[in-house]
């Protein structure tokens, strides 16, 4: 069983009582300064805040607080260089290296990213704030930046769970993440997929991949119990959504195939009353994700959302009414029919996703300057490249793992230009319709890839 | 080469195919220019296209100069067989991978080659194959100068994928002027120079990166139609996939 007070308490658990969230994006000024505060991090000394481990003992905390180093961060406070000769290239070379694996092209480069990501090498930690409340952010920020020798506050970004669960695209999110072998269950949900080995999240450990180990820092102190993380702020354009989906709903209107896709008076099955073009909506809306926006899966449930179907408990073996090309589906195939058949269950990813900006009000459609809101994403996992990087380049643009959607991309998320994409509508006959012209509804606004160490690890830095 | 009016453009314009010239160019007058201005190797593969359904059919080519010891016909002879005695790993490695089109294993001049086109991203296609065939990968890597610090490869995995690229011959642009493009992003530089990138007069920026990366791929390779992947081919052939 792993010792859970060695990991950083964001990696197995998802806070989901503490809805606000501030990321603190900070750049070593003395590195003296900044590694005694990493040093008095690890037991709340001196009034920095104290890491959150895996492991809360009796008490919960009113707070958590984490963090995650940059290769530059590794850097700064000068891990020496057989240490640093140990990370993966994708980690040392940045996100921003990497920006055509991620589909971050044309006005998503990093080019166009703003401050504090206009300048990737100047971001060395990013430390992450979980509250009740607002007031609680402001003083475990005021206590972590008591000290100006260490740390050199770049810019904040934040976000705030809304209620339910549902995020920016109107889904309900947050279902589910992946269960690991020696880790107690805390979800407890039925999952047809089978127990995650642990080495898929944590450095040291057996992978998914039979035989392989990723690379683990030394020394082992340093490298051990530790992970990666992209952290992303993902825009997403929820007045555009909405409103290809209305375009959608009226092509399928008039579509001669529109009626298998639903049946004249099964409008209201689908919960939006009896209005066909609302109904359309919901159904276009459900087939690009791959769950109803409730969280009912297309796999167990095709025809309509359904409350008492299992958000979890489901697979794509055989036939399934869930879209090749569905968003859920393309980042986790489960154990569907894959091209690359090793590679079911080994590019999994843990997310703690959370939103920032105001809900969007569809009472007020379609206005032309829509503050900015999206996503502020970690995606966690023990190899950028073989779990972040591989899931994005083949699986979400590109559609390498099916020959029926290879050459498109991910109808939410992924790099979409109206002139080329496409998306095949599954209909019960067997055919599809294949709906076009839809845009980017995701634009990358930020990011960077973070090395999220144990407690050991911090103790370790701190003690350099 | 344009024509020159005076004797003297004539004659200038005529040196590059004279004997003499030729030797004083190749043992004196490059060498002093990559004196003067050094010229880092380019890094090899495919260029990802920023159109993702456009990375199909990417082409690898590794060049693998055997170890000392087996630069002979018995190391060459042994090399061959590391391959034939793999053959059937090999087909079910193809076959789980899913990605790859060809493998070709070439021995030329105590270098082993492997020649393949794969679809999709570089690393993720080498990481599956050491995750399904890592040992014929072993066996091969071992007689290989420098191979021994990256094998057994599924303990090594990302320094392999790192040697592999490595070992990728540099894929020269069909057009010219990305080549200069990738000389200069890998410098750092922004701008294009426009010194010396007349491209009919065989620049001096092209032969000393042909001097820099000796063995190179003249263009990504050609098709006859545009990319599929493998299990588009197949299923479209009716082999499942």
């Amino acid at each position: 069983m792993i010792n859970l007070a060695d990991l950083q308490g964001n990696i197995l658990r998802g806070y989901t009582n503490k809805p606000h969230v501030r990321y603190l994006i900070l750049e070593v000024v003395e590195r003296s300064a900044a590694r005694r505060w990493l040093a008095d991090s690890v037991s709340g000394r001196n009034g920095v805040p104290r890491i959150t481990s895996g492991d809360w003992g009796a008490n919960r905390p009113d707070t958590c607080f984490n963090i995650g180093l940059t290769y530059e961060g590794l850097r700064a406070l000068g891990t020496p260089s057989a240490s640093l000769k140990m990370f993966p290239n994708e980690f040392v070379e940045g996100m921003t290296a990497r920006a055509s694996k991620l589909g971050d092209v044309g006005p998503n480069a990093p080019e166009n990213w703003p401050k504090p990501f206009n300048e990737p090498k100047r971001i060395h930690l990013i430390a992450t704030i979980y509250a009740e409340n607002v007031e609680q952010l402001n003083e475990v920020q005021k206590r972590a930046l008591t000290d100006a020798k260490a740390f050199k506050l770049l810019d904040t970004r934040e976000g705030y769970n809304f209620p339910g669960d549902f995020v920016h695209f109107g889904y309900r999110d947050n279902i589910t993440q992946p269960r690991f072998e020696g880790v107690p269950d805390s979800q407890r949900h039925p999952d047809r997929q089978p127990k995650a080995p642990l080495g898929t999240v944590l450095l040291g450990h057996p992978t998914n991949l039979e035989g392989l180990m990723w690379r683990v820092p030394h020394p082992i102190a340093l490298g051990h119990n530790g992970t990666f993380n992209a952290f992303r702020v993902l825009q997403q354009d929820v007045a555009g959504f909405e409103q290809y989906l209305d375009q959608a709903a009226f092509y399928l209107f008039v579509h001669p195939k529109g009626g298998e896709l639903l049946p004249h008076g099964d409008e209201e099955k689908i919960g939006k009353g009896p209005s066909r073009h609302a109904a359309l909506r919901e159904i276009v809306a459900a087939n690009l994700c791959g769950r109803w926006r409730d969280g009912t899966p297309l796999a167990l449930s095709g025809d309509a959302p359904d409350p008492d179907a299992s958000r979890t408990d489901f697979d794509y073996i055989g036939e399934s009414r869930c879209p090749h090309g569905a968003h859920i589906r393309r980042c986790n195939p489960r154990g569907g029919q894959i091209v690359q058949r090793i590679a079911n269950n080994s590019r999994r990813l843990v997310r703690r996703g959370v939103p920032y900006g105001p809900p969007y009000d569809p009472a007020k459609p379609f206005e032309r300057d829509e503050p900015e809101r999206g996503l502020l994403g970690n995606f966690i996992g023990a190899s950028l490249g073989a779990q972040f990087e591989a899931m994005s380049c083949d699986w979400l643009n590109l559609g390498l793992q099916d020959p029926r959607i290879t050459g498109s991309n991910d109808p939410i998320s992924g790099a979409n230009d109206p002139g080329t994409s496409w998306f095949d509508l599954p209909l019960k006959s067997g055919g599809t319709i294949r709906l076009p012209g839809f845009p980017e509804f995701v634009s990358t606004r930020g990011g960077a890839y973070t090395f999220l160490p144990s407690l050991k690890a911090i103790e370790y830095l701190g003690s350099l | 080469m344009p024509n020159g009016g005076s004797w003297l453009d004539q004659y200038v314009n005529e040196l590059p195919k004279k004997p003499w010239f030729k030797r004083a160019g190749a043992w004196i007058l490059v060498p002093f220019w990559a004196w003067r201005t050094p010229v880092k190797p380019l890094p090899g593969g495919a260029r990802p296209s920023i159109q993702p359904g456009e990375n199909l059919q990417s082409m690898m080519n590794l060049i693998m100069p055997l170890k000392k010891e087996n630069k002979s016909p018995i190391g060459r002879a042994k090399a061959a067989l590391a391959i034939a005695e793999n053959k059937d790993q090999i087909f079910a490695g193809l076959d789980n991978v899913g990605t790859v089109h060809f493998a070709r294993f070439v021995i030329v001049n105590d270098n082993i080659c492997m020649f393949s086109v794969y679809d999709g991203d570089f690393s993720n296609y080498i990481r599956d194959f050491i995750a399904t065939i890592g040992s014929v990968f072993n066996a091969v890597v071992e007689l290989v100068e420098g191979g021994d610090d990256v094998i057994p490869c599924e303990e090594n995995v990302e320094a392999f994928i790192q040697w592999i690229h490595e070992h990728d011959l540099y894929q020269v642009p069909d057009t010219a002027t990305d080549f200069l493009r990738d000389q200069e992003a890998l410098n750092g530089d922004r701008a294009v120079s426009p010194v010396n990138d007349d491209l009919t007069l065989l620049p001096r920026k092209m032969v000393l990166q042909l001097r820099a990366n000796a063995n190179v791929s003249l263009g990504s390779g050609y098709r006859a139609y545009p990319g599929f992947s493998v299990a588009q081919v197949r299923k479209q052939l009716g082999l499942g996939w």
